[in-house]
């Protein structure tokens, strides 16, 4: 048992520098899913057919890949050497979760009552203030149970991403392991890192979520 | 003499394939109160969202304060000068009581965020709700909520209001408040056009009736006329089933507060 926590720390600043690169992929990624998320959710609530119709086939390609494939493809297919590894690793994870992000926008979009449209319409207002003022502080809010999860799903995705040798947590742990055949205990250090970050990030969201509500009062 | 306020030429809209409009013709004048009557399905609804264009209609005219809808440009200055409630009420959740009455104003920058909140907070006393001024909707009843929905749609200084079946999704005891305020309002002039059920209303505050059904304005009366001695038989059918007592004649008006059975 002592020898599991001292190995741990003797580890823990490698397998921390791996963690490093996981919130940083993760974090550009999700940034890049979010705003191609945005775009693709413009064209699937547009409600002209031929852009409604391309926002489909992006979301059914990009859901239809699995992750792993995806970054071969890109990386040893298309990219190669002309990107940097964290922007290639950032940009595929982005990819990836903005189909998902797409549907989690045009869905929180689409479960607010129609009539509350209507009665801003009939207000005066703009469709673009409509959308601003009425529909959207409401979808977000909506949005946030299913955002984390993305979140969250696209965190632990980044372990995927070690496919493509970047130094994340998982490359890392499997790198120490390559050395000392430790699998049991680097791998569980690995775990349990995950495990911290996704309860911080399940608490910050927890936060938002309450800090949005007002229909509880 | 008072000029039409909203005319409507051989109005025609269909859903698909079904005729929902056909050939609707009637005006109304200024400070006038119509009410339209008649089955469910006969398209009254779907006329009053024609006049603020929440529905595309397919052909004939409609003119709203000598502005021809076919040919404004700016349909969101268009609605401004029409107030609309709907039948379930429609209010923002994520804002206010007075922050629902506030917003259209001081969005589209008909007054200053001061000058809002003094209209709001009058009409909010006019709807009888002041005190509910900083609750969030949720905590309303069906009946406050209308009332706040009528103050919201007042709140941008319409020429006309048009009520969508106002009282239909109210429980029986708070149609009476409703309708209270929709009288109060008629009482200071203001245009109005109700599609409603409450025979009661349509008697004793409206100016003129509109029996509808099929998508045909099937008759068109002052409320005495029409309730005593209705002329085309649908009318009378219509009218004998929805009012209790059937058949008989209904003397003089009745109080809004009694009337509200009549649902």
């Amino acid at each position: 048992m002592a020898e599991y926590f001292s190995m741990f720390f003797q580890y823990l600043p490698r397998l921390l520098g791996g963690l490093r690169l996981t919130i940083i992929i993760a974090v550009f990624g999700i940034l890049i899913a979010v705003v191609l998320g945005i775009l693709i959710c413009i064209l699937s609530i547009s409600g002209k057919k031929p852009l409604v119709k391309l926002a489909n086939l992006y979301i059914t390609v990009i859901r239809g890949i699995p992750l792993m494939i995806l970054a071969l493809f890109l990386y040893f297919g298309v990219i190669k050497n002309s990107l940097p590894l964290l922007t290639s690793a950032s940009l595929i994870l982005g990819l990836n979760a903005s189909a998902y992000m797409a549907e989690i926008f045009r869905a929180g979009i689409q479960a607010i009552d129609y009539g509350q449209t209507e009665a801003a319409r009939s207000l005066g207002l703009s469709y673009v203030q409509t959308m601003r003022k009425i529909i959207l502080p409401q979808a977000v809010k909506i949005m946030i149970p299913s955002l984390m999860n993305q979140f969250i799903t696209s965190l632990k995705d980044t372990a995927i991403l070690s496919a493509i040798s970047v130094n994340e947590l998982t490359m890392v742990s499997k790198t120490i392991i390559a050395r000392n055949y430790k699998a049991f205990e680097v791998y569980s250090y690995a775990a349990i890192l995950y495990i911290i970050l996704i309860t911080a990030l399940t608490i910050l969201s927890k936060y938002v979520e309450r800090r949005l509500s007002y229909d509880k009062r | 003499m008072s000029e039409s306020i909203i005319e409507v030429k051989h109005l025609y809209k269909v859903f698909g394939e079904l005729e929902v409009l056909r050939d609707i013709s009637f005006s109304v004048d200024e400070g006038e109160v119509v009410c339209v009557i008649g089955p469910s399905g006969s398209g009254k609804s779907t006329l009053l969202r024609c006049l603020n264009k929440l529905e595309e209609t397919q052909g004939g005219d409609i003119v709203v304060l000598s502005q021809k809808l076919a040919n404004v440009r700016n349909i969101n200055h268009y609605r401004e000068n029409i107030g609309m409630v709907f039948q379930h009420f429609n209010l923002f959740p994520n804002y206010t009581v007075l922050e629902n009455v506030m917003l259209a104003p001081v969005m589209l920058k008909k007054m200053s965020k001061e000058q809002a909140k003094e209209k709001a907070l009058e009409l909010l006393d006019l709807v009888g709700l002041k005190d509910k001024q900083n609750v969030y909707p949720v905590t309303l009843s069906g009946g406050q909520k209308q009332r706040v929905a009528i103050a919201r749609a007042l709140a941008m200084n319409p020429k006309i209001m048009l009520f969508d079946e106002p009282t239909s999704a109210l429980d029986p005891e708070m149609v009476g408040e409703v309708l209270e305020v929709m009288k109060k309002l008629a009482n200071e002039g203001m245009t109005m056009v109700v599609v409603t059920h409450e025979m009661g209303f349509a008697r004793e505050v409206a100016d003129r009736v509109i029996f509808m059904e099929d998508g045909y304005i099937v008759e068109e009366a002052a409320p005495d006329d029409m309730f005593s001695s209705p002329k085309s038989e649908r009318c009378r059918k219509f009218l004998s089933s929805v009012l209790p007592g059937t058949g008989r004649k209904m003397a003089g008006p009745k109080l809004v507060e009694d009337c509200a059975v009549a649902m």
